[in-house]
């Protein structure tokens, strides 16, 4: 797996629905599945894409995509073929459901299989997988599998499997100082470290999954959708945007 | 011929004995020896090159490195493969070229029109008996094109390479160009066809 | 004495038993046990590394942990080396360190006379900050980088050139010198790169990262 430059692949010897390397992944697509729009990087056979607002396709969302807020980041890809996604060189891991559930964060979930059904967790910003099928994700740095009790920082929580809703828990001593207002006024105490998501032991099957950083995934960070989206401005508003910004860098309200 | 080796899958090290290799210009980490450093220019192939340069924006600043000793070169903790070539011709991203022999010879190619816009779509080639290092984000995956297996499909963004008796053309597929007031991803993707190995990078992201 | 280990090149564990460990501001991301977590600043103190800091801006955040549990840290999915000092002084980037513990002391040092690291060239282009971080004593240094930390032995028959961009530390009995190269000058005004380059000299080791930002 490591040294994939040295290896020369085709349909024949791709991995089937396995990693490439860490940040790549081949699927064989027999049938319908869901992918984040542009993750596709390359594949042989006979696939076609299809947006989730082409006719045809409303039935399937109905049953397998419930959700309102992400179904837009999505395709469909329909055919025969060996496929290979990959995420901005984030790392990639693929899980097997049987029917089970997991909820991962929304931004890092990278397709399934339509055997699953996707929909909002009541954590904003992550979605419930529920079923039998599988699906990929991606995370910045590799993940890590932990057991709870566990606290983890908001940032790096990749998602959970089985335990019950996460809930924040404040370092004792933030809110003594939160309390006291001179504490408040000054901010001491504050170790950028004072609220985390704290997971409690239920049951055996419990899992929290980590990625190795607590930055965002790289590609989906603000700036980068910002820049992506300037070409699109005409003058005038870009003009607009320009003394906006040239306001807000020089201070003026 | 100067020696090309990884000293891990994201720095590569040259050994020179009074030898010469190009590499992107500030790619250099660390060198022992005697080395010494000069402005170089993607081409040196005279005026036609130079023209071709200014209309295909594929003039990349690269510099080259001389003399005896262990020259170290990376890019952004991209990772680094080497690709041999022996007699060939290697179509090549130029934003993906980290170094290469300087006895390889490199020239701009038309690869023909890209999308709606109708803008020309270079890249560039190097050709001959060498190595030549690529960065790539994540790492380099081989992909084989033959007839047996069908037309291979690549993401623009994802392509770095390739090399053989290769076809290359834009592909749009339909259903992609009827969705309106989506944030495309594929609007268009690269179609390979004939005999070879297209190299691809795990990312769309354009480095 | 508090326990490092990888859990994968991007990601530090850290057992305590009712110990203290000093990481960066941020890093931590996730724990488990009874752990407290202070802001703290470069510990080691005195007088004279408190007027250091205020003038080399070296008085970088750090946070403490304390108590007994496992502490894992990660920072913008830059790769981690964990380094064992054996009474030796490393210099190291601030903004490189991830975790260490107090079996190592801390100093600011004024690298004015021995050439500076990336102050140095910062202060040959500004006239300012030829200050970098020490760490001295028996125990674990942990440090980040773009890529894998890449150590280069340097012997008196063998100096090594770094770009300053790539530079993270350096240990051992080493000289650094601003090295010019002078077709390198020419450059100026162009989009070159190396247009300075730190020279090591002596005995030692200098660590690298494989990216010139």
């Amino acid at each position: 797996m490591s040294n994939t430059a040295a290896t020369l692949y085709n349909p024949s010897n791709l991995p089937s629905n396995d990693n490439i390397n860490d940040y790549s992944y081949c699927v064989d697509v027999r049938g319908q599945m869901f992918v984040r729009n542009g993750k596709m990087i390359a594949y042989y056979g006979q696939l076609r894409f299809e947006a989730l607002g082409s006719v045809g396709l409303a039935g399937l969302i109905n049953r397998a995509f419930n959700s309102a807020s992400y179904v837009s980041d999505f395709i469909v890809i329909n055919g025969q073929g060996k496929l290979i996604v990959g995420d901005n060189g984030n790392n990639i891991a693929s899980y097997n459901l049987e029917n089970g559930n997991l909820t991962v964060k929304a931004d890092n979930l990278l397709a399934f299989e339509d055997t699953l059904r996707c929909q909002e967790s009541v954590v904003e910003g992550y979605l419930t997988i529920i079923g039998s099928g599988l699906f990929l994700a991606s995370s910045c740095g590799p993940v890590m599998f932990a057991v709870p009790p566990i606290c983890v920082d908001e940032q790096a929580l990749l998602g959970w499997a089985d335990t019950p809703c996460p809930s924040y828990r404040y370092d004792y001593s933030y809110v003594q100082s939160t309390l006291s207002h001179i504490g408040a006024m000054v901010g001491i105490g504050a170790s950028g470290e004072e609220k985390q998501l704290e997971f409690k032991k239920i049951g055996n099957d419990d899992m929290v999954l980590i990625q190795s950083s607590e930055s965002n995934l790289r590609g989906r960070d603000m700036l980068e959708k910002i820049l992506a989206m300037l070409p699109g401005l005409d003058h005038d508003d870009a003009q607009a945007v320009y003394s906006n910004l040239y306001n807000r860098i020089h201070g003026q309200q | 011929m100067p020696t090309f080796s990884l000293k891990n899958d994201r720095l590569l090290e040259v050994t020179l004995m009074n030898e010469k290799v190009s590499a992107l210009a500030g790619a250099m980490v660390a060198y022992e020896g005697q080395m010494k450093f000069e402005k170089l220019v993607l081409g040196g192939e005279g005026l036609f090159g130079a023209l071709r340069r200014a209309v295909s924006n594929e003039g990349m600043p690269l510099m080259s490195t001389s003399g005896s000793g262990k020259v170290y070169f990376a890019h952004d903790a991209q990772t680094i493969s080497i690709l041999p070539l022996q007699n060939e011709k290697l179509f090549i991203e130029s934003r993906n070229l980290l170094a290469f022999d300087q006895t390889l010879r490199t020239s701009t190619a038309f690869q023909g029109l890209r999308g709606g816009s109708g803008s020309g779509f270079f890249t560039t080639t190097v050709e001959g008996n060498g190595n030549v290092a690529v960065f790539s984000d994540g790492n380099l995956i081989r992909l084989e094109v033959s007839p047996q297996w069908g037309p291979l499909f690549v993401d623009p963004d994802a392509f770095i390479a390739y090399k053989g008796n290769i076809q290359q053309e834009f592909h749009f597929d339909v259903n992609w160009r009827t969705m309106i007031g989506q944030t495309s991803g594929e609007s268009y993707q690269l179609k390979f066809t004939g005999n070879g190995v297209v190299f691809i990078q795990p990312s769309e992201l354009k480095s | 004495m508090p326990q490092y280990e990888l859990v994968n090149s991007k990601l530090l564990k850290i057992v305590l038993r009712s110990e203290e460990v000093y990481a960066q501001k941020g890093s931590m991301i996730a724990y488990t046990g009874q752990v407290n977590f202070a802001r703290s600043y470069l510990t080691g103190g005195g007088i004279q590394n408190i007027a250091m800091r205020a003038v080399t801006n070296e008085g970088w955040q750090m946070m403490t942990a304390q108590g007994s549990g496992e502490v894992f840290y990660a920072q913008s999915g830059q790769m981690v080396t964990i380094v064992p000092l054996k009474g030796e002084t490393m210099y190291v980037e601030s903004d490189s360190v991830l975790a260490f513990d107090r079996r190592l002391q801390t100093g600011t040092m004024f690298l004015g006379s021995q050439g500076g690291i990336r102050g140095l060239v910062q202060g040959a282009a500004t006239g300012q900050g030829l200050f970098t971080t020490t760490f001295t004593g028996n125990g674990e240094l942990v440090i980040l980088s773009d890529g894998p930390t890449i150590a280069l032995d340097v012997n008196p028959n063998n100096p090594v050139f770094v770009d300053p961009q790539a530079y993270i530390g350096h240990r051992g009995n080493l000289q650094p010198n601003l090295h010019t190269d002078v077709s390198w000058k020419s450059f100026l005004g162009q989009t070159s790169g190396e247009s300075f380059q730190l020279k090591f000299t002596g005995q030692g080791v200098v660590y690298i990262q494989a990216s010139e930002r």
